[in-house]
């Protein structure tokens, strides 16, 4: 009598091959598809966070006035500009169960778990035809190195043309405003 | 001569079908993270606030007299391709006492060309 069991026990050693085939190139792979993930969306949400931060305080209130991102920038306090931490903190950590303190900056982490930032601004000097980006604004804490930062940006015309650093003329400048932020 | 008895096998390929079909689901869950993560890098290299940014302070100079001008675009162009390897050009018309801006933005991923017109 023909027996079909040895065709039986071929399909069934195919088929334990096929799954530790399977299992290695899993193994082999698994390390390499699961670093990136999801990271690139936070990142996304944080930049469109402190680009919108940016545009609010870019903005005037009222064609007589200027926005106070131009304030802050022709008249520059001692730094870190306190106007500037203050106002940029607020905006970009206001939700629900958040205890700010935007003057005690600069703490440890213990105290203080939300976004920092550091704000300088880029002018282009017309005496060395090089831009200069060592304007600082103001900061929450140091960088350090480590943070995983994104960089957000904002163009601000200085009406009066009395730029710091770049050569002051008579005639209005564009400055670009460069924030690094990150979650800590 | 009793004959082979071969249930077993046929459970256990049975099973083993059924565990392919669980494996190729878990290949799609797998891709779905990968997929959230090419959207949100597609997100972050479309230069969506740097345009608007950009073509905002472009649309600020429509009434500068062209001694200003000339400087504001000056600072806009030089700091665009240094600080933000964008190329940025703008030039203002006047033809039939309507305004134009022409405004062209390229970063080397993204270009996008404009012909803003008011009276």
């Amino acid at each position: 009598m023909k027996n079909d069991g040895g065709q039986l026990y071929t399909i069934e050693g195919f088929a334990a091959a096929l799954i530790m085939l399977m299992t290695a190139y899993l193994v082999v792979n698994a390390t390499s598809v699961y670093t990136a993930g999801d990271t690139h969306i936070t990142d996304m949400q944080l930049e469109a966070l402190g680009s919108d931060a940016l545009t609010m305080m870019g903005t005037n209130e009222s064609r007589l006035t200027m926005s106070p991102l131009e304030s802050i920038i022709e008249n520059p306090g001692t730094y870190p500009d306190a106007t500037f931490r203050t106002m940029f903190l607020s905006l970009v950590n206001n939700g629900t169960g958040v205890s700010m303190d935007a003057n005690a900056f600069n703490e440890s982490s213990t105290t203080m778990k939300y976004i920092h930032f550091t704000a300088n601004y880029t002018c282009w000097d017309m005496n060395t035809n090089t831009a200069n980006p060592n304007n600082p604004i103001s900061y929450s804490r140091n960088l350090t190195g480590g943070e995983h930062t994104v960089r957000a940006t904002k163009w601000v015309i200085i009406e009066k043309g009395a730029v710091p650093f770049c050569g002051t003329t008579n005639q209005p400048r564009a400055v670009l405003v460069e924030v690094l932020l990150w979650r800590d | 001569m009793a004959r082979l008895n071969d249930a077993a096998q046929w459970i256990i390929l049975m099973g083993f079908l059924v565990s392919f079909a669980f494996f190729f689901l878990a290949l799609v869950i797998n891709q779905s993270t990968v997929v959230g993560q090419t959207t949100a890098e597609s997100v972050i290299e479309f230069p969506k606030n740097d345009i608007q940014d950009v073509r905002q302070v472009i649309l600020q100079t429509k009434d500068y007299p062209n001694t200003s001008l000339v400087r504001v675009r000056d600072d806009i162009t030089n700091l665009s391709i240094t600080r933000k390897s964008a190329v940025v050009n703008f030039t203002s018309v006047n033809i039939d006492n309507e305004t134009h801006i022409l405004i062209h933005y390229n970063n080397g991923v993204t270009e996008y060309n404009e012909n803003w017109s008011a009276l």
